[in-house]
């Protein structure tokens, strides 16, 4: 039980193409998910009750399936109708990454829609009201008003359900596609090394999942400028250090002042 | 439908052994996690000194490497590492660790700090009064860890618990990349032998949904029980 520098460093070009390729898959399938996802909210929230339940069972279907199951069924279920197979639609579900893309977008998107419905839901009717009163078209006012707030409200949700779907990336080592786990494993059975490869990788992992991280707090500070007036944190030292946030860094001993409106003001 | 029959002409025997071996996997990495779970929240509970740094350490690399990453190593090199735990001892053996174990293992790695930080918030929001109270009437160290400040607590964590439970059912699926012949494993090799991918995935996925559903609905009616006696807030 050792861990081989040297074979680590050789190992090294290998491992960042397999990290290379989960990166890409990340962002296609994040890109996917969001207008898939923004579509299917519109349908899951539409006043026509036959598209809303339309939308819930795309929801319940595809965010309740494991995201290795829906590889499985588009990658080898899906050419079995011949409206794929025999049409030019088959030379995109002939490569293992579309499948992949698609499978994950859709696990993905049935996430996005939930947390963008959540979003939405929770904007207040006062700054819609008001955009209404001011003579704005009801399109501008959901895409100028309800929406970056709906954004704002859903963000920490999305971050978490990013870093869930970036481990579960690792699914696509069943249709084929090396990514940084099945590169591990490659050279697992080239050298027998159970633990230097997965080690490597695992610390590769750790650093796309914080860095990730980082790069939504960061977002989520950006937004969230106009909230910028931090108060001094007057509670107890023992209840302001315990946040029970997963962040390995200290936390500034700040509070943000809530992003929603609390249900009562205390003045 | 001749497909999924019971016996020699059908895939249901298969499947329902595969989705024996998935809710197992399920249900004993969740009750090791919840167990180990709880003593990682009660020893990390103060947030300052070591016990709490190597909690977080351990927190953040269990949440931020994949589950199957870890279900490799613990399968290819859970025999080399019960050997480095054991040797100090004097204990020469190399015990070759069953798959299924290195699976329960490997996800019980995973989730214990998830659950243990449910449970550590939640400790924290058991209002101080209850500790208190149980001190002032002088009731035993343990008494109040097990009869007053634990069964609030869970309480409060229960949502969350839930919701990590569904998750980790899902993440169940993965192992079957690591050999075991688990539902998605018998669903691939029905689905390879027939070729009717379509009906195979269809029976599992309609097996995720469906066992969800269940073991969430159980769950809220549990937690409508929990939380007798307890005043809704009006917020």
């Amino acid at each position: 039980m050792t861990f081989d520098f040297a074979l680590a460093w050789t190992s090294l070009p290998a491992l960042l193409n397999g990290a290379w390729m989960t990166v890409l898959i990340t962002v296609s399938v994040m890109a996917v998910g969001a207008v898939l996802g923004f579509g299917m909210c519109l349908v899951r929230m539409s006043r026509n009750r036959a598209l809303a339940a339309i939308g819930a069972a795309y929801v319940a279907v595809f965010r309740g399936a494991p995201s290795i199951v829906l590889l499985y069924l588009v990658y080898a279920g899906l050419p079995q109708l011949s409206i794929v197979r025999d049409t030019p639609l088959w030379l995109l579900f002939a490569s293992p990454l579309f499948c992949a893309i698609l499978g994950l977008g859709l696990n993905h998107s049935a996430y996005v829609v939930e947390i963008l419905r959540g979003g939405l839901s929770a904007v207040p009717a006062g700054p819609v009201e008001a955009a209404l009163a001011l003579g704005l078209p009801p399109r501008i006012v959901f895409v100028k008003v309800r929406l970056p707030m709906a954004v704002r409200y859903g963000l920490k949700a999305y971050q978490n359900e990013v870093l869930i779907f970036l481990k579960s990336t690792v699914a696509v080592g069943a249709v084929t596609i090396a990514d940084l786990t099945g590169a591990a494993n490659e050279i697992f059975a080239m050298t027998y090394d159970p633990f230097t490869p997965l080690v490597t990788a695992g610390a590769m992992y750790w650093l796309l999942t914080n860095g990730l991280r980082l790069g939504f707090e960061a977002l989520d500070r950006r937004l969230n400028r106009h909230l910028a007036a931090t108060v001094p944190d007057r509670r107890p030292a023992t209840v302001r250090r315990s946040r029970p946030g997963l962040s390995l860094f200290r936390q500034p001993l700040v509070r943000r002042l809530p992003a929603k409106p609390a249900a009562r003001e205390t003045h | 439908m001749g497909l999924l029959a019971y016996g020699a002409d059908g895939y249901g025997d298969e499947l329902l052994d595969g989705a024996l071996v998935t809710v197992q996997l399920a249900v004993f990495s969740y009750l090791l996690a919840a167990i180990l779970g709880t003593l990682m929240a009660v020893l990390t509970l103060k947030p300052h000194g070591l016990r709490w740094m190597i909690g977080r350490v351990y927190a953040s690399v269990a949440t931020g490497i994949p589950s199957l990453l870890v279900i490799f190593l613990l399968y290819y090199g859970g025999t080399e590492i019960v050997h480095a735990l054991l040797a100090p001892f004097g204990v020469e053996e190399r015990p070759a660790i069953p798959p299924m174990a290195a699976a329960v293992a490997a996800l019980t790695f995973v989730y214990t700090p998830y659950l243990a930080d449910l449970l550590r918030s939640a400790l924290q929001n058991v209002p101080k009064g209850q500790l208190e109270a149980a001190e002032v009437l002088s009731v035993p160290r343990r008494q109040i860890w097990l009869k007053v400040l634990l069964p609030q607590a869970l309480r409060i964590a229960y949502p969350g618990f839930v919701n990590i439970w569904v998750v980790l059912l899902k993440d169940t699926a993965l192992v079957s990349l690591a050999g075991l012949t688990d539902l998605i494993a018998a669903a691939k090799v029905a689905s390879g032998s027939t070729r009717e991918p379509f009906l195979f995935y269809g029976v599992v996925v309609v097996f995720f949904i469906l066992f969800s559903a269940a073991t969430i609905r159980l769950a809220n009616r549990q937690s409508r029980r929990l939380d007798r006696g307890v005043r809704a807030s009006e917020a």
